[in-house]
């Protein structure tokens, strides 16, 4: 029992603070992760088509989430997109601080691309994550 | 329906294969998935009022 946990203690290797703060800086700034390790083509690729997700749904006349809206328990219908949505890091920030993307504008809410929109955004930001996750991993040495 | 699959297809593709030919292979297979997957649901679902 104490070799087995032993030998799993030996094969268990500590990840690197860097790897943590490319993660994070891939959350915040999509791509910027991939940028700072260097892999160019996988920033291009990945932050780009995040970037390109997120425009596209600002486009489309998407809407973001936070919690301000809602009464009550109906607060927390907002949490699943919003942590879809906050997944974009600083562009969900610098558009929440400007108000872009979260005004409840009934004629922006009427377009025909409304709903493609918002489905954007989310899935900007989950494709964020997926960014992220693939730049902690080369930055902790477990993919190539 | 086909930027989304496009964009995502890009990043599954650049996320799970290490070599240039592979992701190629992987990409256009993930774009095609989305599109007969959608393709087929919204004749599906055309018929269901």
């Amino acid at each position: 029992m104490v070799k087995t946990e032993r030998i799993q203690a030996d094969e268990f290797e500590a990840t690197p603070g860097s790897a943590w703060l490319i993660g994070l800086a891939a959350w915040f700034i999509p791509g910027a992760g991939h940028l700072l390790l260097g892999r160019w083509v996988r920033a291009v690729l990945m932050g780009g088509a995040v970037w390109i997700c997120f425009i596209l749904g600002l486009q489309m006349g998407g809407h973001m989430y936070d919690l301000s809206t809602g009464q009550g328990w109906s607060t927390l219908l907002q949490v699943p997109p919003m942590i879809g949505n906050l997944g974009t890091g600083a562009l969900y920030i610098v558009s929440w601080l400007l108000g872009v993307g979260f005004t409840e504008d009934p004629q922006q809410a009427a377009r025909v691309t409304y709903e493609y929109g918002y489905i954007f955004l989310i899935i900007a930001g989950l494709l964020n994550y997926l960014t992220m996750l693939d730049a902690f991993d080369i930055a902790a040495g477990r993919k190539s | 329906m086909t930027l989304f699959a496009a964009l995502a297809s890009v990043i599954f593709a650049a996320m799970t294969k290490d070599t240039t030919r592979d992701r190629w292979l992987y990409g256009v297979k993930v774009f095609a998935e989305f599109m007969a997957i959608g393709l087929g649901l919204s004749w599906v679902l055309y018929f269901i009022p």
